[in-house]
Order: structure tokens, then C-alpha cells, then sequence
């Protein structure tokens, strides 16, 4: 098959598949611990910046305005060559993972902060004057509701931590885009290899978001409520 | 003020200049695109709603170094030989008009229709109902979007480094380079300053945005 100067082989695919399979578990892995990650710092974040707990909500705030205002790729260049002059010398596998963590974290912290802080008062109001501590307040009325709010924003920022874990490339990184990418440097087989790995990223991307619709819609709040 | 400072300062300049030309070039033909595209997203014409559709999902979904990389082998493959920031102004608006396309869509929508109806009822054709009627009602909420949207393409846009565009990224790797060869590479002082930069320019963006969202809800 020919189009333009471009003679289309198929078939190389195949030969690259094993490549591929590698640079795909280690963009699994990567987007894995990021995805986990920065849930769970965004959830931690955004409960003290909804509760408005002194000092510590200024600085989640001064976090989540740094990493948001700064591109990712400059922070994976700063983990990766700025920290060893501080003595902190850290692999592109740490850089890879802590990166994504560390800026979807700050995208997550913003989702929950939102979720919570549009449950309405009343509902936390009602819980203290039954008795319930600020702490069971929170576990048992503001998450319940809040999460459930902040699914739709949480889904978007997990697909961008997965589809960032690409910026590693930038730290030759092995992940899924630069194994590609190393093999089209080889073999100019252009529409291959970016045909495979479209197919990837848009799957995964596709079967995420079916994922995440899974959540939302065993989540969902009755009406009303 | 060192010694090194002042041509690593001046060599960064020029790569800002770069970025901020890539960021405005981008902006205006993704947006003029986008609208278009999103505007026509909201016809009942299966035969233009499925591939606009198609386009916004595949340059939505697909990272955009994925994207850059595609244009920059892709382009002289079939045989077009364009320099690589002709690739990265290509590949970089595919991204930000799919995005920019979503959001015209969904602004479009929550127009009552009724106001389409009217409007070809006094004779205007779809194109003039759009461009006099829809647009400027769906305009107040397209843009808190389109500026977070604005935001995170300056940022994208170091991303072109990575095919050879000389940026404001790409400036401070060659000045660390450089300075590596020399003893110290200043890796710190460096990222700290390019961090510093890019976030000058991004949280006005971002708080205009947060502004303009906030005024859109009283």
C-alpha cells in the first residue's frame, strides 16, 4: 500500500509488538502509582483546604498555585537535573512516577477541595449539632457527598496523569512514547508505530473513562439529595 | 549579579520570545478552528458531526508529544518538507482546537434553540445565526474554559523542545549544557528561573479564569 512517497508495512508492527509490550507495562506502572498517588495526596489536600485549618491551607494553596502554574515537563527536569546539586540524586523511574504524582496531586487537591466545599452547610451543620467531631463529620457526611461531586473532574486529571506519563520520554524514560518513538528513529516507519501506539494511548484512555463512568454512575446520588 | 548570568540570561531570552510567539500563533488559529469546528459539531448532519466528532477525540485523547511527534516524522515522510516550528504550530493546535472545539459544543448548547429558530426565521442564513445571534450569547461561557484552555497551551508548549524547537525549554537545557562542560551546570538557578517565568505567565490566566467563572455564576 502506497500513499504519497510513503510505501505502508503492516506487518512491522508485529515485529515491534514485544518493544511495545515493554514500554506499555512500564507506562502502566508509571501512570499506576501517579493515578494512586495523587488521589490520595488531592484527597488530603483538598480535606484541609475545605476545612480551612490554618497555615496548612496556605501552603496546599501555595502548592497547588506553583504545580498548576508551572509546565510538568519543567518540574521533571528540575526532580531530574536540579535536585542532585541539592545532594538528591533520584532515578528516572522515581522522577517518572513522583512527577506525575506530584502534579496531578496538585490538579486532585482543587477536585476534592470543590466536591467538599459544595456540600451544602446544612448537612454539616445538622452533623455537629448531633454530636458527631469535626472528624466523623468529615468521614461520614462531607467524603460521602463531596467524592461523589468531584468524580467527573477526578476522571478528567487521572486521564492527563496517564496520558503526562509521555513527558518521560524527556528523561529517556522507557516508557510506551519513547520505545515508539526510538523505534521510528531506526526504522522510519512512521504510520506504523504511530498507529500502534494511538491505538494504545486512545484505548487506555477509552477504557479508563468507561471505568471512572462505572464509579460515577454506582455513586450517583439519589435526586435530590 | 555572576558572571555567568547575564548571556544565559540573554540566550533565554530569545527562547521566550519563541514560546511566547508559538503560544499566540497557536491560540489564534486553534481558537478561529475550534469555534468553527464546534459550531458545526452542533448540526443534525451525521455526515459532518462524525468526523468533526472523530477529530476531537482522537487530538483530545492522544498525548500531545505523541501528536508533535507524529507531524515532525510524519510531514516528510509523505514528502512535505516544512522546519520543525511549522510541525509544532500544526501539532500543537490539533490539541488545542479538539479542546477548544469541546467547549464552543457544549456553550453552543446551552443556547435555548429557540434563539436559532428565531433568528432563521427573520431570514438569517445558519452561518449568520451563528456568527450574530448563537456565538455572542455562548461567548460568556466559552471563556472561562477557553482561558484555563490558553493557560495550559503556553505550558504545552514546552513540549516542543523535544523536536528541536528552541524555546524557552530547550534554552535553559543548552545553557545547562553548556555550563556543565564549563564545571557547574546551575541546574537550579536555571529551572528555578524558567519555573518562575512560566508561572508569571500562567496565574494571571488562571485567576482570570477563576474570575471570570465566578462572575458567570451570579
Amino acid at each position: 500500500m502506497r500513499f504519497f512517497l510513503y510505501a505502508l508495512d503492516p506487518g512491522y508492527v508485529l515485529k515491534a509488538l514485544p518493544d511495545l509490550w515493554a514500554g506499555l507495562r512500564w507506562t502502566l506502572a508509571v501512570s499506576a502509582i501517579g493515578i494512586a498517588g495523587s488521589l490520595v495526596l488531592g484527597l488530603a489536600g483538598g480535606a484541609v483546604r475545605a476545612a480551612r485549618i490554618p497555615i496548612f491551607g496556605g501552603a496546599v494553596g501555595l502548592y497547588v498555585e506553583f504545580f498548576r502554574n508551572t509546565p510538568l515537563l519543567i518540574q521533571v527536569f528540575f526532580l531530574y537535573f536540579a535536585l542532585p546539586e541539592l545532594h538528591v540524586t533520584l532515578s528516572a523511574f522515581t522522577v517518572a512516577w513522583l512527577a506525575l504524582v506530584l502534579w496531578g496531586g496538585a490538579y486532585n487537591v482543587e477536585n476534592f477541595r470543590a466536591g467538599f466545599q459544595a456540600v451544602n452547610p446544612g448537612y454539616q451543620e445538622a452533623a455537629r449539632a448531633l454530636g458527631l467531631s469535626a472528624w466523623a463529620t468529615f468521614a461520614a457526611v462531607i467524603l460521602p457527598i463531596g467524592l461523589r461531586t468531584a468524580v467527573p473532574s477526578l476522571t478528567n486529571t487521572c486521564i492527563s496523569v496517564l496520558k503526562n506519563s509521555s513527558y518521560m520520554i524527556a528523561i529517556s524514560f522507557p516508557e510506551l512514547t519513547a520505545t515508539a518513538i526510538n523505534i521510528v528513529s531506526t526504522s522510519f516507519r512512521v504510520f506504523e508505530m504511530f498507529a500502534a501506539i494511538a491505538v494504545i494511548y486512545l484505548g487506555l484512555v477509552w477504557v479508563l473513562s468507561a471505568l471512572m463512568a462505572v464509579v460515577e454512575r454506582r455513586l450517583a446520588l439519589p435526586e435530590g439529595a | 549579579m555572576p558572571a555567568w548570568v547575564p548571556p544565559v540570561a540573554r540566550y533565554m531570552a530569545v527562547g521566550l520570545e519563541t514560546t511566547l510567539l508559538i503560544s499566540v500563533a497557536t491560540a489564534a488559529a486553534a481558537t478561529l478552528l475550534g469555534v468553527i469546528l464546534g459550531s458545526l459539531m452542533t448540526l443534525r448532519l451525521r455526515l459532518i458531526t462524525v468526523p468533526i466528532r472523530a477529530y476531537v477525540e482522537v487530538w483530545r485523547g492522544l498525548p500531545i508529544i505523541v501528536t508533535l511527534f507524529f507531524i515532525f516524522f510524519m510531514l516528510p515522510a509523505v514528502g512535505i518538507n516544512l522546519p520543525a516550528f511549522y510541525a509544532a504550530l500544526i501539532g500543537l493546535t490539533l490539541w488545542t482546537s479538539a479542546n477548544c472545539a469541546e467547549i464552543t459544543r457544549g456553550a453552543v448548547k446551552s443556547i435555548p434553540h429557540g434563539q436559532h429558530m428565531a433568528a432563521l426565521a427573520l431570514g438569517l442564513s445558519w452561518a449568520q445565526s451563528m456568527r450574530w445571534v448563537v456565538l455572542p450569547q455562548a461567548y460568556r461561557r466559552m471563556l472561562p474554559p477557553l482561558v484555563s484552555l490558553l493557560t495550559n497551551l503556553v505550558q504545552s508548549t514546552a513540549l516542543v523542545y523535544i523536536i528541536g524547537i528552541l524555546e524557552l525549554t530547550r534554552s535553559a537545557n543548552v545553557q545547562r549544557e553548556r555550563l556543565a562542560i564549563l564545571g557547574d551546570s546551575h541546574s537550579l538557578e536555571i529551572y528555578g528561573a524558567v519555573m518562575v517565568v512560566y508561572f508569571l505567565i500562567c496565574l494571571p490566566l488562571t485567576r482570570a479564569s477563576a474570575h471570570l467563572e465566578r462572575r458567570l455564576v451570579v
